[in-house]
């Protein structure tokens, strides 16, 4: 019997898969500091790195969930302020900023949910709608606590307050919470909350008559994607080291919800390749583009059509592409397999 | 009939199930009217009545997915209390031992039978969200011991073989089967099935029979079966109630039913089976 | 002074008048799409804001009369809702779930995306289409624009009303607002009763961003602020309904208003927000809603 190579090995245990996947992308400081990748690529990755966190979340709402929340960018913006003030204004530690940034929109986010979750689901997306609205102007007019317009500056983190990072090392913490992040989505979705979850989308009666409580699950969901959004924003505040309102406005929202919708909804992988392709790819590629790269608003269109075709053509996402073609490359091969044979 | 009687809820001695005066009224349109009827344990009891009876109505009202207008429907929970079933919220009803099946089948198309079928065993998940979130051993044992209890029910079923298919590609037959297995995992007292035979031929019907007996005996419980299926409901049912526009008719062993001349003129002009 | 404070609030009262007529007709499109198609358009603010694009682009650059402007901008915005409804909403049919939403969502990123390419970055200024000239009522004073801004949010409204209940057309639109499917057994054209929705409902949003830009300026972010305050007036005056969230409508203007100037101007709309929230724990189908029992 033949041996499974040290690779394949790696590559058929989920966990070892997460981590080498967090090993490469890790490399990109090193190559950037060689000057075989351009400075940008650091910033570029980093910021795929943490709209790829707030959009697992969101895929844990929209695509277990059937939930949409219009909220996202709001959220975020909550995680880099209450961060940025906790370890800027009271000087406590990283660590104390990113639970803090974490722990406080979920409980907000509980009380919306528990407010909106009651009745039809498309309620949810108004009302978060709604509750972005209220978080941007706060942002702007809560001058104390966010420096209004002027925006509100941090840090990069300081672990176990000895270890001061630089953006190279900072970039490579992303990567360890991204990896981490992937792995907790991981375990959530594939254990009971998942099937419950799903049963919720699947078949709203057939979950009641399996005893999944609806308002239960739908809030855990929002509170969850909630937490992940938030995370996502302190990731944020220490990595660009400013935070602005005006960043956390509805685009932004309809960004992370293009990524879950483009990348693949319920894949894990497909959120980055929906990051990547939303987000990275516009900055790497499209605007390097002669003429057609300077014109205002190119990405947004490109998303917008991306998600309509998506979800007319291609509803399994653009990780699917991955097993379609493997599929296709498979059925070829038997095809030649019985010609030789 | 004594305060005492009315306010703490009573079943006689083999009844697990008891409907009393249950009325569904949407808007002026009277749906259910005052019917009662009770099933005794490890019955197979059927339901009949001809088409818009109010059988789907009633069935919902007793299942909590209406909320009934009048009337009390008295349950041998699992933990051995009798309780009033009205009021109580949907998802618990699960809880108490009942458990219904649909009739569109609902399942979830994009998992796999088995992880459908452990949505059936939902609520006996005792390790905690945060012990699952990070795979604690405790939760891992846990999930290993669920997935195969549902690999038995499936085999039970006869279609553990193809237990990691997706449920959406599969026939309707096979479907229905995963359904029932889904119901099989909380270990019910009450299965109620929502015609299970709709859409199944006369194969099909026989091995669905058969299915049914041997539910009803290997896990020790009681079956409501709500049916348009003449033979079907005679064949393997030990009672029958029969309703007619919400309203009572009879409730007898089948070949009573069968002569009784109200059931008889309110099934006038109907096809059989 | 009893009297001053009275002509305040009458002041008030009259703005928000005009403020929520506005609401209304943004509020209707949102209504009339959803009724039709089952959907919440998402997309209705930011395709009403392109409509008043083209309105300012076509006075700018052509100098002919506003009205005119206008009336082409109309022509144009009934053109886009067919092509909307053509290209896009067609081939919805099969998209369960939030599917339909995600797809307005798209269709949101695009026309945001299109604006700036084809209009530019820069805020663009449209007059009012009264200038000058006012009424008083008791110290109270009311422009002629505002006047003619609720007259029109009005009679649309009333006007729409009065097609739902008195004409085919309107009967059309109710069967299939109802029940799709068995709209179309009854023979009623529903491809042409929903290409006539999205074609209204791109009328609607492209009047209420006219409306609303003399007081502001021409820009991307034009129907923010209106967008949201139509959802919540569907919120809260239920979907199930068409007159139920024009009500919706008058009352968030009315509220906002009130609570901006007399509570906080600052706070004052987040504060309404709260209270909506509030107010649809206590009552979540809406101050009209019926309760729809579901089917099992």
């Amino acid at each position: 019997m033949k041996q499974d190579s040290i690779i394949t090995k790696i590559t058929k245990n989920t966990y070892l898969r997460f981590v080498l996947f967090g090993l490469i992308i890790s490399m990109i400081p090193v190559l950037t500091g060689g000057g075989i990748l351009k400075t940008s690529w650091l910033g570029i990755i980093g910021g795929t790195i943490i709209y790829t966190i707030a959009a697992l979340g969101l895929n844990l709402l929209l695509g277990y969930s059937g939930l949409i929340s219009l909220g996202t960018a709001g959220f975020m913006g909550l995680g880099a302020y209450i961060s940025a003030y906790v370890t800027g204004n009271l000087g406590l530690p990283w660590e104390v900023g990113i639970l803090a940034a974490v722990i406080i929109p979920v409980i907000f986010g509980i009380l919306i949910g528990l407010a909106s979750l009651r009745m039809e689901g498309l309620y949810l997306g108004i009302v978060t709608l709604c509750v972005a609205e209220v978080l941007r102007k706060t942002f702007d007019e809560l001058e104390p606590l966010t420096g209004g317009f002027s925006g509100k500056s941090a840090e990069y983190p300081t672990l176990l307050g000895i270890f001061k990072l630089n953006q190279g090392t900072t970039f490579v913490l992303l990567c360890v919470v991204l990896v981490l992040m992937m792995i907790l989505t991981y375990h959530l979705a594939n254990g009971q909350l998942g099937r419950a979850l799903n049963a919720m989308r699947g078949s709203n009666v057939a979950a009641q008559a399996m005893g999944v409580s609806l308002l239960k699950y739908r809030l855990i969901a929002f509170a969850l994607a909630t937490g992940y959004a938030s995370l996502a924003g302190a990731l944020y505040a220490h990595f660009v080291k400013f935070v602005y309102p005006s960043t956390w406005n509805l685009p932004l929202s309809l960004v992370i919800l293009a990524i879950v919708v483009i990348g693949g909804l319920r894949s894990i992988y497909g959120t980055f390749i929906g990051a990547l392709i939303v987000y990275a790819l516009p900055d790497l590629v499209l605007k390097r583009i002669p003429i057609i790269g300077d014109i205002n608003g190119l990405s947004y269109v490109f998303s917008g059509v991306l998600i309509i075709l998506v979800v007319l053509f291609y509803p399994g996402g653009c990780v699917k592409v991955f097993s379609d073609v493997k599929l296709l490359l498979q059925k070829l091969f038997k095809r030649k397999v019985k010609k030789n044979v | 009939m004594s305060e005492q009687a009315i306010l703490t809820p009573s079943l006689n001695e083999n009844e697990i199930l008891r409907v009393e005066n249950l009325s569904m009224h949407f808007g002026g349109l009277k749906a259910v009217e005052k019917l009662s009827f009770s099933i005794n344990e490890h019955e197979i009891f059927g339901l009949i009545g001809p088409n818009g009876a109010g059988k789907t109505t009633v069935f919902n009202c007793i299942t909590q997915f209406y909320k009934p207008s009048e009337g009390r429907v008295l349950f041998l929970t699992k933990q051995g209390l009798t309780e009033n079933l009205v009021g109580q919220k949907v998802h618990n009803i699960i809880r108490k031992g009942l458990v219904r099946t649909f009739q569109n089948v609902e399942l979830v198309s994009e998992l796999s039978l088995l992880d459908n079928v452990l949505v059936g065993g939902h609520i006996d998940f005792k390790s905690s969200g945060f012990s699952q979130a990070l795979r604690l051993p405790k939760a891992r044992k846990e999930e290993k011991a669920m997935r195969e209890k549902a690999e038995r029910v499936l085999n039970f079923m006869g279609i553990d073989h193809m237990k990691d298919a997706l449920a959406g590609g599969q026939p309707y037959g096979v479907r229905k089967k995963v359904e029932m297995a889904r119901t099989l995992m909380c270990e019910p007292k009450l299965i109620i099935l929502d015609e299970p035979a709709a859409g199944l031929n006369d194969v099909e019907t026989q091995q669905l029979a058969e299915t049914i007996r041997e539910v009803r005996d290997t896990y020790n419980c009681t079956i409501l079966l709500v049916e348009h299926d003449m033979r079907l409901v005679m064949g393997i049912c030990d009672r029958i109630c029969a309703i007619s526009f919400g309203k009572f008719l009879a409730c007898d062993t089948p070949e009573r039913i069968q002569r009784n001349s109200l059931v008889q003129e309110a099934y006038l002009g109907e096809k059989e089976g | 002074m009893g009297g001053c404070y009275l002509s305040t609030f009458l002041q008030l009262f009259l703005r928000s008048f005009e403020t929520g007529a506005i609401y209304a007709l943004a509020t209707l499109g949102i209504i009339i799409v959803f009724r039709t198609n089952l959907v919440i358009n998402f997309a209705q603010g930011v395709m009403g804001m392109f409509g008043a694009y083209i309105v300012t682009i076509i006075f700018m650059k052509t100098g002919m009369p506003l009205l005119l402007a206008i009336l082409l901008g109309i022509v144009a915005a009934i053109c886009i809702g067919i092509i909307v409804d053509f290209v896009v909403i067609r081939r919805t049919k099969k998209v369960g779930g939030s599917g339909k939403e995600i797809i307005t969502l798209g269709m949101m990123m695009v026309f945001l995306g299109i604006a700036p390419m084809v209009f530019g970055v820069d805020p663009l200024r449209l007059p009012k289409i009264i200038e000058t000239g006012a009424f008083t009522l008791d110290k109270a004073n009311l422009s002629y624009n505002s006047l003619l801004n609720i007259v029109i949010g009005l009679s649309l409204t009333i006007g729409l009303f009065l097609l739902l209940q008195k004409t085919k057309l309107g009967l059309a639109i109710r069967t299939t607002a109802s029940n799709e499917r068995t709209a179309r057994m009854l023979g009623i054209p529903t491809k042409k009763v929903t290409l006539f929705a999205w074609a209204f409902a791109m009328v609607l949003g492209t009047l209420s961003g006219v409306l609303i830009a003399p007081s502001t300026s021409v820009t991307v972010n034009l129907m923010d602020s209106i967008q949201v305050n139509a959802f919540i007036a569907c919120v809260l005056g239920g979907f199930q309904t068409f007159y139920g969230p024009v009500i919706g409508a008058y009352i968030l203007a009315i509220a906002n208003n009130l609570l901006s100037y007399y509570v906080s101007s600052v706070w004052g709309t987040q504060i309404l927000y709260l209270l909506v929230i509030i107010f649809i724990v206590i009552k979540p189908v809406g101050l009209i809603g019926k309760r729809v029992v579901k089917k099992v």
